[in-house]
């Protein structure tokens, strides 16, 4: 395919620059001059894979090195596939326009379950067998990181390689091992044997699972003396860990159009439904110094007027004012306003948002999670009511008359009561506007709540529990509407279906990996996306394997039962997990990290927030 | 460049002259953003090589001659600023622009484009802002038409009227081309190269 006719075939899709490349700061070299060529593939639409932080860092890292080349690969809009399969077009690269089957190494991004299809889509789309055990020559090596690696077992069959943990150096590590065995000739097999010695490795065909009758996990055993365990990586020094100094600037409208700094990973709070919260453990910072100079670096760079500041919970950042106090130093004099999202209501100070009132006034978000303290003691979400009111209340008097609260419904030990607590808090804080004093005039409050669907996920306290059962969200969902009185509030919900989907996957195991070639077959692509996901396609492929989607989303397990995600190990165990668990249903909370150890078991790691002075 | 939409090329300038650190005017609303603007947006899918932006900047003192190059530093090599100087036309006074059309054919098409120009009207479609379609003959519209053989494909220019009042985009002749004559369909290409004045002077 000549690169006019497909600069015109772009121009019949919508938003051709999804797929031009050409952007500032993206990378060129000569393909003659690498070693490894790596093909960084993000499951979804350039728009969002564009703004995924991760991505960025890797791709940075990677092109850093003269023997490698890393390019991007998004997933086709439904509109460019079917271009694409009319004209033969492979699926390609965006920085050389090569097809990726050619490459060394094909490397997905896993961030959400409902990307799954698309992962498929795109080893169909780049014409290679989708499954692992028919790709027999050395290249292209099918790898996958991200967050949802802690239990891709849905994904064991397509996968070669999954990466626990931070990618930094266990990647690195891959590749220099792929390069020798490039270099000196060497089976496959061997090689995926080889790299799973390396810390944060995870090749799951060296590892049999069987079955009991009623479906769960029976035994996992890794083959030959495959390490029977696979421990997460991490990086221990934020400080000295790489960090780009530029990042690729689309032309087009992303979804996150800003520079992003990075201030620390983890988070202290034990939030008991939160994945993230237990996943990233221990909380490493950026020193306030750090975060300031690649700041401006990035800016700099890249000429963007907005910069964000990424972490799980920002204003648990030790020394948050301080380095806040640095940055609009330098921010105000460039025009450059600074946005900090994921603040917790409890240490929003009035001094923190005075500054950030320095800056581009958006809206305010917080998210209670739960509708009552019962229910928050229950998830370990540690704030009270008074401190939501109080939080508001600060946030009216400086002038802010929206408020956006995010709740979940289905959790744990949840009833009506808790339900309805959700409209009872809501309506409170309609009331905290207009008993206020200094209300400004003429203008009406508005009170935004969204509910999503608790999904239960590996590796948290809650990995245990059922989720609720379709029918019993659109019960509650319905209820809390008949719960909610004034016309101040707007109630947004989540569909359903997706959450279902998700609650499946998450805990899903290797049994699963049929239905999702099944459903591809059937045409489920971008399953995220509501114009695009169709559940009886879903019902009908889960149908055709033989296979209960509900053992797996609404079925309680027993403490004693393996987990498909029983071989890895993120630092935190079982047992604490247990533990927190047992005290949830006691409706007793944990102290964050900063507080009290709780003894979780990341302290293995040697770093972090378990070793800080208290 | 030429996937590059009208809005997507504002931003990309905005980000251009921050870059530069050039002491661009920001508006003074309630969002206040810089102010660059062009005196004839592009269509999604063409080329230019002669394209026209307005800045504002807070110092009336500003070095004028230095502007091109510290532009230039920040932007990729296939961008390139020529030249800058102080406002001489109001972008109202856009009426013409000058295109080159490159078809990839070994000049399998050369004859018929001719024959089809040699027509006595040639009817196009065009959708209005209101959403309806309009028609025209487009043949009074079009002046300086050239058509040849250029490195064996065929090559044809032309200058149409293009602005706030009256805006032809060759787009419509190509398009009833293809669909009035069966014509099999070769790749091309549209490079926009002037913009003009009513005179049919370069617009600055």
């Amino acid at each position: 395919m000549g690169d006019k006719r497909l600069e015109q075939l772009l121009l019949t899709v919508q938003k051709p620059g999804r797929y031009s490349g050409g952007e500032i700061n993206s990378v060129i070299k000569d393909k003659s001059a690498v070693d490894v060529r790596f093909a960084f593939c993000f499951p979804d639409t350039y728009e969002v894979g564009m703004s995924h932080l991760g991505m960025k860092i890797l791709y940075s890292l990677f092109n850093e090195r003269e023997d490698i080349w890393c390019e991007r690969v998004f997933a086709p809009w439904i509109d460019f596939e079917k271009v694409m399969r009319e004209n033969n077009i492979p699926l390609f690269a965006l920085e050389s326009r090569d097809s990726i089957k050619d490459f060394d190494f094909i490397g997905f991004t896993l961030q959400y379950e409902l990307s799954y299809t698309n992962v498929i889509n795109m080893l169909d789309l780049a014409k290679l067998p989708l499954k692992a055990s028919e790709r027999h020559s050395i290249s292209p090596i099918v790898v996958a990181g991200g967050p949802c690696t802690c239990n891709a077992e849905p994904l064991a069959d397509f996968v070669d390689i999954f990466f626990l943990g931070e990618g930094e150096q266990s990647d690195l590590e891959v590749i220099d091992l792929y390069k020798k065995f490039k270099a000196n000739g060497g089976t496959k097999e061997q090689f995926l044997y080889e790299a799973s010695k390396i810390e944060g490795v995870y090749v799951p065909s060296l590892y049999d699972i069987s079955y009991n009758i009623d479906g769960t996990v029976k035994s996992i055993t890794a083959k030959g003396d495959a390490p029977k365990t696979i421990r997460k990586r991490i990086e221990t020094d934020l400080d000295n860990t790489y960090y780009p100094d530029k990042f690729v600037v689309p032309y087009i409208e992303i979804v996150h159009d800003r520079a992003v700094q990075e201030i620390f990973r983890g988070c202290i709070r034990g939030c008991r439904f939160c994945q993230a919260g237990y996943i990233y453990r221990p909380v490493r910072e950026k020193s306030a110094d750090t975060v300031n100079r690649q700041a401006k670096a990035i800016c700099e760079s890249t000429g963007y007027d907005e910069i964000s500041l990424s972490s799980l919970s920002t204003s648990d950042y030790t020394e948050i004012e301080p380095m806040l106090e640095e940055m609009l130093s330098w921010t105000e004099k460039q025009g450059v306003s600074l946005s900090l999202p994921s603040l917790r209501i409890d240490n929003f100070s009035p001094e923190l948002l005075q500054k950030i009132n320095h800056v581009k006034k958006s809206g305010l978000t917080f998210a209670p999670e739960a509708g009552t303290q019962r229910l928050r003691d229950v998830i370990n979400k540690n704030i009270t009511e008074e401190e939501i009111l109080n939080t508001c209340k600060t946030a009216f008097e400086g002038g802010y008359t929206a408020v956006k609260l995010y709740f979940m419904m289905g959790l744990p030990t949840e009833t009506d009561e808790d339900i309805k607590g959700i409209a009872d808090l809501a309506q409170k804080i309609v009331d905290t506007y207009y008993a206020l004093p200094s209300k400004p005039k003429g203008k009406a409050v508005n009170v935004s709540i969204s509910v999503s669907n608790f999904v239960p996920k590996p590796f948290t306290p809650f990995q245990f529990h059922p989720q609720i059962t379709r029918e019993e969200i659109i019960r509650k969902q319905q209820y809390l509407k008949e719960c909610i009185k004034s016309r101040k509030i707007t109630f947004n919900y989540h569909e359903n279906k997706t959450s279902f989907l998700e609650g499946v996957f998450a805990r899903g195991d290797r049994k699963l990996g049929e239905v999702l070639v099944s459903a591809f077959k059937k045409g489920c692509r971008f399953d995220g996306w509501d114009e695009c996901f169709d559940l009886e396609k879903w019902l009908c492929a889960f149908s055709e394997c033989g296979i209960n989607p509900e053992f797996y989303a609404n079925r309680e397990r027993s403490y004693e039962e393996i987990l498909p995600w029983e071989h890895l190990d993120y630092g935190v165990t079982k047992k604490f997990l247990i533990c927190q668990n047992e005290l949830a249903k006691k409706g007793e909370t944990t102290p964050n990290c900063r507080q009290k150890c709780a003894s979780c078991g990341a302290n293995i790691f040697g770093k972090g927030v378990c070793f800080e002075k208290r | 460049m030429k996937f590059v939409s009208h809005l997507d090329m504002n931003r990309f300038m905005i980000r251009t002259v921050r870059k530069a650190k050039l002491p661009i005017w920001y508006t003074e609303g309630f969002n206040p953003h810089p102010y660059i603007t062009f005196a004839l947006p592009l269509s999604l899918g063409f080329q230019s090589s002669y394209e026209i932006m307005d800045i504002r900047l807070t110092d009336d003192n500003y070095d004028i001659n230095g502007i091109c190059e510290k532009l230039n530093a920040v932007c990729p090599e296939y961008i390139e600023f020529f030249d800058a100087c102080e406002p001489i036309l109001k972008t109202r006074a856009v009426a013409f622009a000058h295109y080159n059309i490159t078809f990839d054919d070994n000049k399998k098409i050369l004859s018929l484009f001719l024959e089809f120009l040699n027509k006595e009207s040639i009817t196009v479609s065009k959708k209005t802002k209101k959403g309806d379609i309009k028609q025209f003959d487009i043949l009074p519209k079009i002046k300086d038409l050239d058509i040849k053989e250029k490195n064996g494909n065929t090559h044809l220019s032309l200058t149409l009227p293009a602005g706030s009042t009256d805006n032809v985009n060759p787009e419509l002749l190509i398009t009833a081309f293809y669909e009035q004559t069966n014509t099999d369909y070769y790749c091309y290409s549209v490079e926009r190269d002037l913009i003009l004045d009513e005179n049919l002077k370069p617009f600055r």
